[in-house]
């Protein structure tokens, strides 16, 4: 069947189409070339001016996992607060903060979104995880294993493993967990925290390992690069949420020793500690940083005003914030001592200093970051905001009347202390393509998405055309997924389901006997329980598994 | 002037929820509007006229004639007027009523009253568990207004009450207000098994022993308590509660539970 898209204004900036007036051809799930004259189109839509955009890639979003869950048994009252009734066509589901999988799932197809990426997968949860993810009705999902808490690496570096061996190790968590990237999360902290640490900077060294942040941000990343695979490390940094960290936050962009990283909710790392209060924006300084480094990705973590919930495996940071916690109930836990867990429910409040800043911070370093390729478009959903704000949060990067509006509605002295008003940006809807389509597809690998090019798959989202850029988001006019019709006019008309990502790096197989022998000794699971095979994605856990190529060596 | 009146048709093949027959949720409805108000009947909507036959006039009055228990959340989140149920309730009868009046005349399911807020509600046949209870994974239970069963109750009755009363006439289940934050019960009847289990503050009143307490409870000896008269002279229009005005006011007082503080209180009149 083959179907054509007419007379839309395409937003492709993979393919350099800055608003154009071009015609699509859809055939078999694919985008294709323009067909003969003689070939039989057999349903067309004609567009008319509307807005046509890839569909659109959450590259941070947590939808799946151990904490996922814990939050939602939680906070009851989060789903029983927005409940979302079944219909004909969907089943029912939950949640504001921290929505069902379904309810997820949902809500992110009718907002043109077709891919999502679980940034926190414990290779110990995985299989939960991508449970989780399976369930989530509508959207491609991936995720990326966490590494660099975990003993055995740990022990590896500190014994000083030759780089191949840690590099094996890298790959075969990738094959294990059936993941797309690996995230390092406060590296060596968590398990420091174990050691009755509280703290952990970049330079610190481990009570037990002897080794610091540093030396693990360097080895994963360079693993990462010499392997190939395409997502550079993802990491979440040391010192989370203190003042004065964008020190921390800089020395971990340099530890990377210039192999690519990308340094996560950057906005919750980019805090200074000057002021009557003690807290300070530091965005201008790590937003040159990021415009002066070029091997160096990031996404924001933007903070909405409103109830939401903290999911983190940071256990150190959660530990120590959840005095905070709102309503008052907390959990820390330990997973499989592989790594941590933390879920603190939160209220960002825009008359509270602090959080009026976090809000005002995350907005500067939008703004004052050059290249909107290396920038993406986050809250770090739930820990700045659910995702249902993306919409509200791209009004406030078009509209600086807007933007400027709400400032004066902040806490007056976080107002004050912020360059935010002076800065002029507004981002333009090509701009808002790259952030949320071409570039997170190109940093992720996937070559097969996030532009409109014959070839790729035809998951498109088609915008009416509105002054308020917050209603446009909101309410896509037609949402496709592989060339299906899902949604229409903001409303799901087709379930579908989704496909797991995943890279596969070639490793050398020896390796598993080191991590066998470990496992026998120390696990709570044998090696091969821990596995996820493909067989068990297609029918255990009922996702395809669609596998990304790995470059070359990029040195 | 006879108040609206929904009488159940047929029995129940799944569970009803009766949430939206609430006084101030009918007020300024006409009888006709009525009837095609969607209703959850297990996973389907029906037609509240496909299930009831309705009658009378909408008043701040609501008729529940019903022999059936899966009528679940009758009178839920209610804020004002009057329902009565002649016949029986099912689960979560009352559950996050705020203000107004339930009356039962027969048994009631699991979780009647549970996170309620104000009002009264009143049964006259037996309660299943969780009686004045929180909703699940919720860490406070009823948060006020007063609970009259003249049955018993099943297990747990006041599990994470935080305020408010509960009186029973009969008998009482196993782990009676157990995890009590604060609040006040009276059993008439024989408590079971560990009364009082995780217990923070709070009192519990009871006319003889339970059958168990936590061993983290301690004995507080013999007192003469003058609060006492006042508390039961409130129940003067509630016999048998009132009742209790002869025992006098000499009660054998324990403490605990110590495993969670140790403030709440269990007093035996004798």
């Amino acid at each position: 069947m083959l179907s054509k898209l007419t007379g839309g204004k395409l937003y492709d900036p993979a393919n350099g189409i800055n608003g154009d007036t071009r015609d699509i051809y859809i055939r078999d799930g694919k985008i294709v070339d323009p067909p003969a004259d003689s070939e039989i189109v057999h349903r067309t839509y004609s567009l008319d001016g509307k807005i046509v955009m890839a569909g659109a890639i959450d590259m941070h979003t947590h939808i799946g996992g151990g904490k996922v869950n814990i939050a939602r048994t939680m906070l009851p009252e989060d789903q029983r607060g927005s409940a979302r009734p079944k219909t004909d066509l969907t089943r029912s589901g939950g949640g504001h903060a921290i929505p069902s999988t379904l309810a997820a799932g949902y809500r992110y197809a009718e907002m043109g979104y077709t891919s999502c990426f679980e940034p926190a997968v414990l290779p110990a949860n995985a299989r939960q995880a991508h449970m989780e993810m399976a369930d989530t009705p509508m959207i491609d999902t991936g995720g990326y294993a966490m590494l660099g808490n975990d003993d055995l690496l740990l022990q590896l570096i500190s014994e000083g493993a030759e780089q191949q061996t840690l590099n094996d190790y890298v790959a075969w968590t990738l094959h294990a967990a059936q993941c797309i990237g690996i995230k390092v999360v406060n590296p060596g902290g968590i398990n420091a925290f174990k050691f009755n640490q509280r703290a952990l900077d970049v330079d610190d060294s481990h009570p037990h390992y002897r080794i610091t942040p540093r030396d693990i941000v360097r080895t994963l990343s360079r693993a990462l690069s010499e392997l190939g695979v395409p997502h550079p490390l993802h990491v979440h940094a040391s010192n989370l949420g203190v003042p004065g960290n964008y020190l921390s936050t800089l020395a971990t962009m340099e530890a990377a020793e210039g192999f690519p990283i990308h340094l996560t909710h950057i906005q919750f790392h980019s805090y200074g500690a000057e002021g009557d209060q003690k807290f300070s924006s530091c965005a201008a300084e790590i937003a040159e940083a990021v415009n002066n480094q070029s091997n160096i990705s990031i996404d924001v973590g933007q903070v909405m005003f409103g109830q939401t919930v903290t999911i983190s495996g940071d256990t150190m940071a959660q530990h120590a914030n959840h005095n905070h916690a709102h309503p008052n109930k907390w959990t820390c836990m330990d997973i499989e001592c592989d790594a941590g867990c933390g879920v603190v429910p939160f209220r960002y409040r825009d008359k509270n200093f602090v959080n009026a800043l976090q809000w005002a911070i995350g907005l500067e370093l939008f703004l004052m970051v050059d290249d909107p390729w290396r920038i993406f478009l986050t809250t770090d959903h739930p820990n700045g905001a659910p995702f249902t704000s993306y919409p509200h949060l791209i009004r406030l990067l078009m509209d600086r009347g807007f933007r400027n509006d709400l400032m004066g509605q902040i806490h007056p002295e976080a107002s004050a202390a912020t360059h935010l008003g002076s800065l002029e940006r507004e981002y333009s809807l090509y701009e808002i393509a790259i952030m949320t389509r071409a570039a997170p597809a190109r940093i992720l690998g996937l070559s097969d998405r996030g532009h409109l090019a014959p070839g790729a798959l035809a998951d498109i989202a088609v915008y009416h055309q509105h002054e308020n850029p917050e209603r446009m988001f909101e309410r896509p006019m037609l949402v496709f997924k592989q060339g299906e019709v899902v949604v229409e006019e903001g409303r799901i008309t087709q379930p579908v389901k989704g496909a797991t990502q995943v890279v596969r790096p070639e490793y050398d197989k020896r390796i598993e006997k080191l991590i066998e022998r470990r496992f026998e000794r120390y696990h709570s699971i044998g090696l091969h329980n821990f596995v996820i095979s493909d067989d068990e994605m297609a029918e255990g856990i009922g996702s395809q598994v669609n596998i990304h190529a790995c470059k070359g060596s990029r040195t | 002037m006879s108040a609206l009146t929904l009488k159940l048709k047929h029995s129940l093949s799944q569970r009803l929820d009766m949430s939206p027959f609430t006084p101030a949720h009918l007020a300024g409805k006409k009888v006709g509007e009525i009837a095609s108000i969607p209703l959850w009947l297990g996973n389907r909507r029906v037609d509240a006229a496909e299930l009831f036959a309705i009658d009378g006039k909408v008043t701040d009055q609501i008729v529940i004639q019903s022999e059936s228990d899966r009528l679940d959340g009758i009178g839920a989140g209610m804020t004002s007027g009057k329902i009565m149920i002649e016949g029986k309730a099912g689960a979560y009868l009352g559950c996050g009523m705020r203000d107004g009046t339930i009356q039962v005349s027969g048994n009631v399911g699991v979780a009647a009253g549970c996170a309620m807020q104000g009002g009264h509600l009143e049964i006259a046949g037996n309660a299943g568990d969780f009686l004045g209870g929180a909703i699940t994974g919720e860490r406070q239970g009823m948060r006020g207004g007063i609970i009259i069963l003249k049955g018993d109750a099943g297990d747990r009755a006041g599990d994470l009450m935080r305020r408010g009363t509960i009186l029973i006439g009969g008998n009482c289940g196993d782990y009676c207000v157990s995890r009590m934050v604060a609040g006040t019960m009276v059993v008439l009847g024989q408590c079971g098994e560990q009364a009082g289990m995780a217990m923070r503050r709070g009192t519990l009143i009871l006319t003889r022993p339970p059958v168990s307490m936590p061993a983290t409870f301690n004995d507080n000896g013999r007192h003469h308590l003058n609060f006492l008269t006042l508390l039961i002279q409130s129940f003067k229009d509630q016999p048998p509660f009132s009742n209790l005005a002869e025992r006098g006011n000499q009660v054998h007082r324990w403490l605990g539970d110590l495993s969670c503080g140790g403030q709440g209180e269990i007093l035996i009149c004798y």
